[in-house]
């Protein structure tokens, strides 16, 4: 186990790619002190912000309010990063693998462009959940985030795959242009959610305010859903799925575009 | 009580013939099939598996391998399981995609998934059927694994897109000679009860049993692949052209056969049934076997009679 | 004062086929002897003129759209890091200004023609030209849709037109003309397109594709501009536009004229499904034709992005492929679409359209007539040409390549009969000589004594890759070393070359009445200042 504690906030943003079990598993501890990370544009050390304990482990701590550090375990594949605190912008993006688990709060694009893994938020995220960058075709492409708070805008926009539960309400443009995979929104959602969608499921246990362009289909319990609630259940989040308890009313779209996505919105009590 | 090999064996006044039964190398598949009830799930599982009886004439050997509690299955509703017995992979691959899309997909409030999600060879049966959604399926892939979603009129099917098959085990088999045809059904049945409990087989003969027990190929039309067993038909005891292997006392003979996914599933299937098998009316059990030529599973009896309690 | 010596030098202008021969500089330019100085050693290597890359896309509002509109290119591009002799910049299919120039020098390529420039944006290609290191750069003014053309083509003014293309070259400090979809993509103003020659174009009733080139080849030949009309022809990318080709190249008899990425145009079939290649008819129409000169616009597999004035192709290209699109109307004068576009060896008519650039550079005999190009970043990135010179180069290694495609596309295609291998001086001529010589450029593409000494020094031997024009070991630019194994060593302001036509000065009696009406921008604030050219040459026409 390697145990960062953040000594010094820094004044700016921090770019610390370098935060990941992928660059610091093979690492001796002075190796790891030295690592660069970046003030701005100016190059520093990692112990120039961190406390750093340990060595050559694919297990790292990172304890402290670390909402100003960027980029944590950007791209790794493998391994443990627990941050007992906030985490800032973009973290797990394109991570590949491995777990990342948070006691705090997370920031925006949380988990950006992933394939696999499995993030786990306790407090409350950004904007931009598993969402593509700029001018990307597509966001994540696998992988599972859970978030036990609240998210911001954008959750999941233009993902491909994977699936994101948040147990706490979102905001405007969840699922945007979204290309599949699967929103499970415990509280909700505020406006224009799944606007411009082309494939996938959004999921909302509370009711939401649709889009002219999100058709009624039916009220049904879908058989798939029951997998999912198994496999979210294994997680910590409970979603109901049988017929005494309820049905789901399912709506179609984007028609806009026309899209093949679905809306499932849970009606409780029986139909 | 055991015995050394050569001489007969005997459970409870029955005797138990030193001899193996033969069976063959086969490729297996295993469907789970979900429904919303325990009857739904046994409706479809019945209806599969129906006309199922041997490769020969069926294309495919299939039978229900267990009804399944919510817990042991993937969407945890009530379930059976189902294996499908054939010679190659690419035959079950057509069987499963006639058979889940004839009579599981067809049956109310069903689902089907892989049984064998360890096996390395896949083939695809989601996948195929998906094309009766004529493009308005959907599908989810959720732990490596994908799943298809087809609109119907009740309102979805879903179905895994891809099954596995395994090297499995076809032919086991038990002959119970027995003094008249009640006594050898009464017997049969005992067995069918109890081996019907093993997991890992089925008995693709209708209620487990087979009462036309055949041999390879015919002595007289050329071009049969099989033909009745002469050797065990008590009515051509006696008669020219047939060296009969009946026992003076037996005047009907039943066969049970078994597929099962490996070796100690059959092993287990064959002693209970040997055990339950053992009952007032029956003289011998015995097995069918080709001279150990044609299969290269050998089930000996004795081994197995060792090991059900006396 | 610098001499090369021991290298083997290809210099086809003079007749110098791999001869280990001197090539001596002073003052920036070829002399014949050089007594002092450094000595560089190239023995081992051969000695080439500069690169001349006579048809790119590489600066203004059209790159710079296109820059914005692909930022997960920017994110994994090569980065150019700043240092004391370097500015920063993004590599990738869109570089950035100085990054193309160390790109372009990196390669050994030290001329090029930026292909379209609108007038209403020239300012600031000019501004972009300036801030791309070492080379020296030429461009090409969009004058096949801009209505005041057309407007007087329209009503037979053609002598009057003659002073307005002129009145805008100088306006806009460019060298040439550039015809682009002629009166396609004025119409596209409609939402329409040009996709006959003998049609009049929407929202007239006498213009038509044939009359605007035919017209503007005139007017060029009359003006006596250094390069001919450089055409890229109606129906760009669509199957069966080779009929559209050749009765362009009818149209275009008695006059100079340039074909711009040929490729584009040279297939048969009549839609997607039945799409192949006929560079075979087109190589022998062209070949008869000896006043025309072509480039290939090559595509190469792998990423690239579509930028071209042809807004109504790229539209067409949009709704083929579900890309993202971005659609630039240029007020009176033109317009610009840029759709990022992936060439895949699995797609049929990619396949395709490999083998024709190839087929086209293979058949065409003469390399004086066609010159090597991808219409960067069309086709494929410049800094890939390289891998086309190998393809030309290896016959063995090409049909390797063949083998790989769909076994449809090999059906459609020729290029598996053809075992022509081009030789370094072939290669010269279609990378420098040729391009100069079409560019009117008389002192580059030569190391004859007078040109600009503009030298690539490559290792006789291909690298690992088998790829031989990668890495030069030196690039001079001007007499000076600029690139050094690879290495960006120094850096120099490239010059611009300019023309200055002759016009009727009265002419802007007639242009400003109509530019009030019709522009947004001011009158005065049109013409770019000569000012704002750092280095012009400028070539006085007439």
């Amino acid at each position: 186990m390697i145990t960062l504690t953040l000594k010094e906030q820094p004044n700016v943003p921090l770019e610390a790619e370098v935060l990941s079990p992928d660059a610091m598993a093979a690492l001796a501890n002075d190796a790891i002190r030295a690592l660069p990370v970046y003030l701005g544009k100016k190059p520093c050390r990692v112990d120039d912000f961190f406390t750093v304990e340990g060595e050559a482990s694919d297990e790292l701590e990172i304890r402290g309010d670390a909402r100003k550090i960027k980029w944590i375990g950007r791209g790794m594949t493998r391994g443990r990063i627990t941050i007992v605190g906030n985490a800032g912008m973009h973290l797990g993006a394109y991570m590949s693998g491995g777990t990342i688990e948070v006691s705090g709060n997370a920031s925006d694009w949380l988990g950006g462009e992933m394939s696999e893994g499995c993030i786990r938020i306790r407090g409350n995220a950004g904007g931009q959940v598993g969402a593509a960058y700029r001018g990307s075709r597509l966001g994540m492409k696998g992988g599972t985030i859970l978030i036990e708070g609240t998210a911001g805008l954008e959750v999941g926009m233009r993902m491909k795959r994977g699936t994101i539960a948040v147990g706490g309400i979102v905001r405007d443009f969840a699922g945007l242009e979204m290309r599949g995979g699967t929103i499970v929104l415990l509280s909700g959602a505020e406006i224009r959610t799944g606007a411009w969608m082309m494939r996938g499921t959004i999921v909302s246990l509370k009711p939401i305010s649709l889009l002219p362009s999100f058709l009624y289909a039916c009220t049904y319990n879908p058989t798939f859903l029951r997998l999912y609630a198994r496999h979210l259940g294994t997680l910590g989040f409970t979603i109901p799925y049988e017929e005494q308890d309820g049905a789901y009313a399912r709506y179609t779209g984007d028609a806009a575009i026309p899209g093949k996505g679905e809306i499932l919105i849970w009606k409780s009590g029986k139909a | 009580m055991t015995g050394e090999s050569g001489a007969s064996l005997e459970r409870r006044g029955v005797r138990v013939v030193d001899t193996f039964a033969e069976a063959f190398d086969m490729r297996a598949a295993r469907v789970l099939i979900t429904a919303q009830s325990p009857a739904w799930a046994r409706t479809a599982a019945q209806c599969m598996t129906g006309f199922a009886t041997s490769v020969i004439g069926c294309k495919v050997e299939a039978g229900i391998e267990a009804e399944l509690l919510p817990h042991e299955t993937p969407d945890g509703r009530s379930g059976a399981s189902v294996l499908l017995f054939g010679f190659d992979a690419a035959g079950l691959s057509s069987r499963l995609l006639e058979r889940v899309g004839q009579t599981v997909l067809t049956c109310p409030t069903t689902a089907c998934f892989d049984g064998l999600p360890q096996a390395a060879e896949r083939v695809i049966v989601g996948g195929l059927l998906r094309h009766f959604g004529d493009r308005f399926q959907s599908s989810k892939f959720l732990q490596g694994q994908r799943y298809w979603r087809i609109p119907v009129m009740e309102g979805e099917f879903l179905v895994q897109e891809a099954f596995g098959i395994q090297k499995a085990i076809g032919g086991g088999n038990l002959l119970i000679l027995a003094k008249d045809q009640g006594a050898a059904l009464a017997a049969a049945e005992a067995a069918v009860d109890v081996m019907r409990k093993v997991r890992g087989v089925i008995l693709p003969f209708p209620g487990g049993i087979v009462r036309a027990g055949s041999k390879v190929g015919a002595k007289r039309y050329k071009k049969m692949v099989a033909s009745t067993n002469d050797a065990y038909c008590p009515t051509l005891r006696g008669r020219v052209g047939v060296t009969s292997e009946l026992p003076e006392d037996v005047n009907s003979v039943l066969e049970i056969v078994v597929d099962g996914l490996d070796r100690p599933a059959i092993e287990n299937a064959l002693s209970v049934g040997i055990d339950a098998a053992c009952r007032p009316g029956v003289v011998e059990i015995s097995a069918g076997n080709y001279g150990g030529k044609l299969g290269k599973h050998h089930f000996r009896l004795h081994p197995l009679l060792s090991e059900a309690s006396a | 004062m610098l001499r090369i010596t021991g290298g083997r030098v290809y210099d086809p202008a003079n007749g110098i086929d791999g001869i280990v021969q001197d090539v001596c500089i002073a003052d920036g330019r070829i002399v014949a002897q050089a007594d002092s100085g450094p000595v560089i050693d190239a023995s081992g290597m051969i000695v080439f003129p500069g690169g001349v890359d006579v048809h790119t896309h590489v600066a203004g509002g059209a790159l710079n759209f296109a820059r914005g509109l692909v930022p997960e290119n920017q994110r994994v591009a090569r980065k150019f890091l700043h240092g004391l002799k370097l500015r920063s910049g993004i590599g990738g299919m869109t570089p950035t200004t100085f990054a193309t120039g160390y790109l372009y020098a990196g390669m050994g390529w030290t001329t090029v023609n930026e292909a379209a420039v609108p007038i209403l944006s020239a300012k600031h290609t000019h501004e972009e030209l300036h801030d791309i290191p070492i080379v020296d750069k030429s461009t090409l003014l969009l004058m096949a849709n801009n209505e005041l053309v057309l407007d007087l083509l329209e009503v037979g003014e053609v002598e009057r037109a003659q002073h307005v293309v002129a009145w805008l070259l100088w306006a806009a400090k460019a060298y040439g003309v550039k015809a682009v979809n002629p009166g396609g993509v004025a119409a596209w103003k409609w939402g329409k397109n040009a996709t006959t020659l003998h049609d009049p174009i929407e929202g007239y009733h006498a213009v038509t594709a044939a009359k605007i080139i035919s017209g503007l080849a005139g007017i060029i030949d009359d003006l006596g501009l250094p390069h001919p009309l450089h055409l890229h022809c109606n129906n760009l990318g669509v199957p069966g536009n080779v009929t559209t080709t050749l009765e362009t190249m009818k149209i275009l008899e008695g006059h100079r004229a340039h074909m711009a990425h040929l490729q584009f145009h040279a297939y048969g079939g009549h839609d997607w499904a039945t799409m192949r290649s006929e560079a075979a008819a087109i190589a022998e129409a062209f070949e008869a034709q000896t006043n025309l000169t072509c480039d290939a616009g090559a595509i190469l597999f792998g990423d690239a992005v579509t930028i071209t004035a042809d807004g109504p192709w790229q539209h067409l290209l949009h709704q083929l492929t579900g890309r993202k699109w971005g659609n630039l109307d240029v007020e009176n004068e033109t317009g610009c679409g840029i759709v990022p576009y992936v060439y895949s060896d699995r797609h049929i008519v990619n396949a395709v359209q490999w083998a024709v650039g190839l087929e086209l550079l293979l058949l065409i005999k003469d390399p004086w007539r066609v010159f090597l190009t991808t219409d960067h970043p069309n086709g494929g990135c410049f800094w890939r040409y390289p891998e086309i010179i190998q393809l030309l180069m290896d016959a063995d290694y090409r049909k390797e390549q063949i083998k790989k495609l769909h076994p449809e596309a090999q059906k459609r295609i020729v290029l598996a009969d053809l075992d022509r291998q081009y030789t370094l001086s072939d290669v010269a001529i279609i990378t420098s000589a040729g391009p100069a010589r079409a560019l009117g450029l008389s002192q580059k593409g030569h190391l004859g004594v007078g040109a600009d000494a503009d030298v690539s020094i490559y290792p006789e031997k291909p690298n690992n890759d088998g790829v031989l024009f990668a890495y030069p070991r030196y690039v001079l630019k001007g007499g000076e070393v600029m690139v050094e194994e690879g290495e960006v060593r120094a850096t120099s302001e490239g010059r611009e070359f300019i023309v200055r036509p002759s016009y009727d000065e009265q002419i802007v009696e007639y242009i400003r009445p109509l530019f009030d009406k019709v522009y947004t921008m001011s009158f005065e604030n049109y013409p770019v200042e000569i000012e704002r050219l750092r280095r012009p040459e400028i070539t006085t026409c007439k």
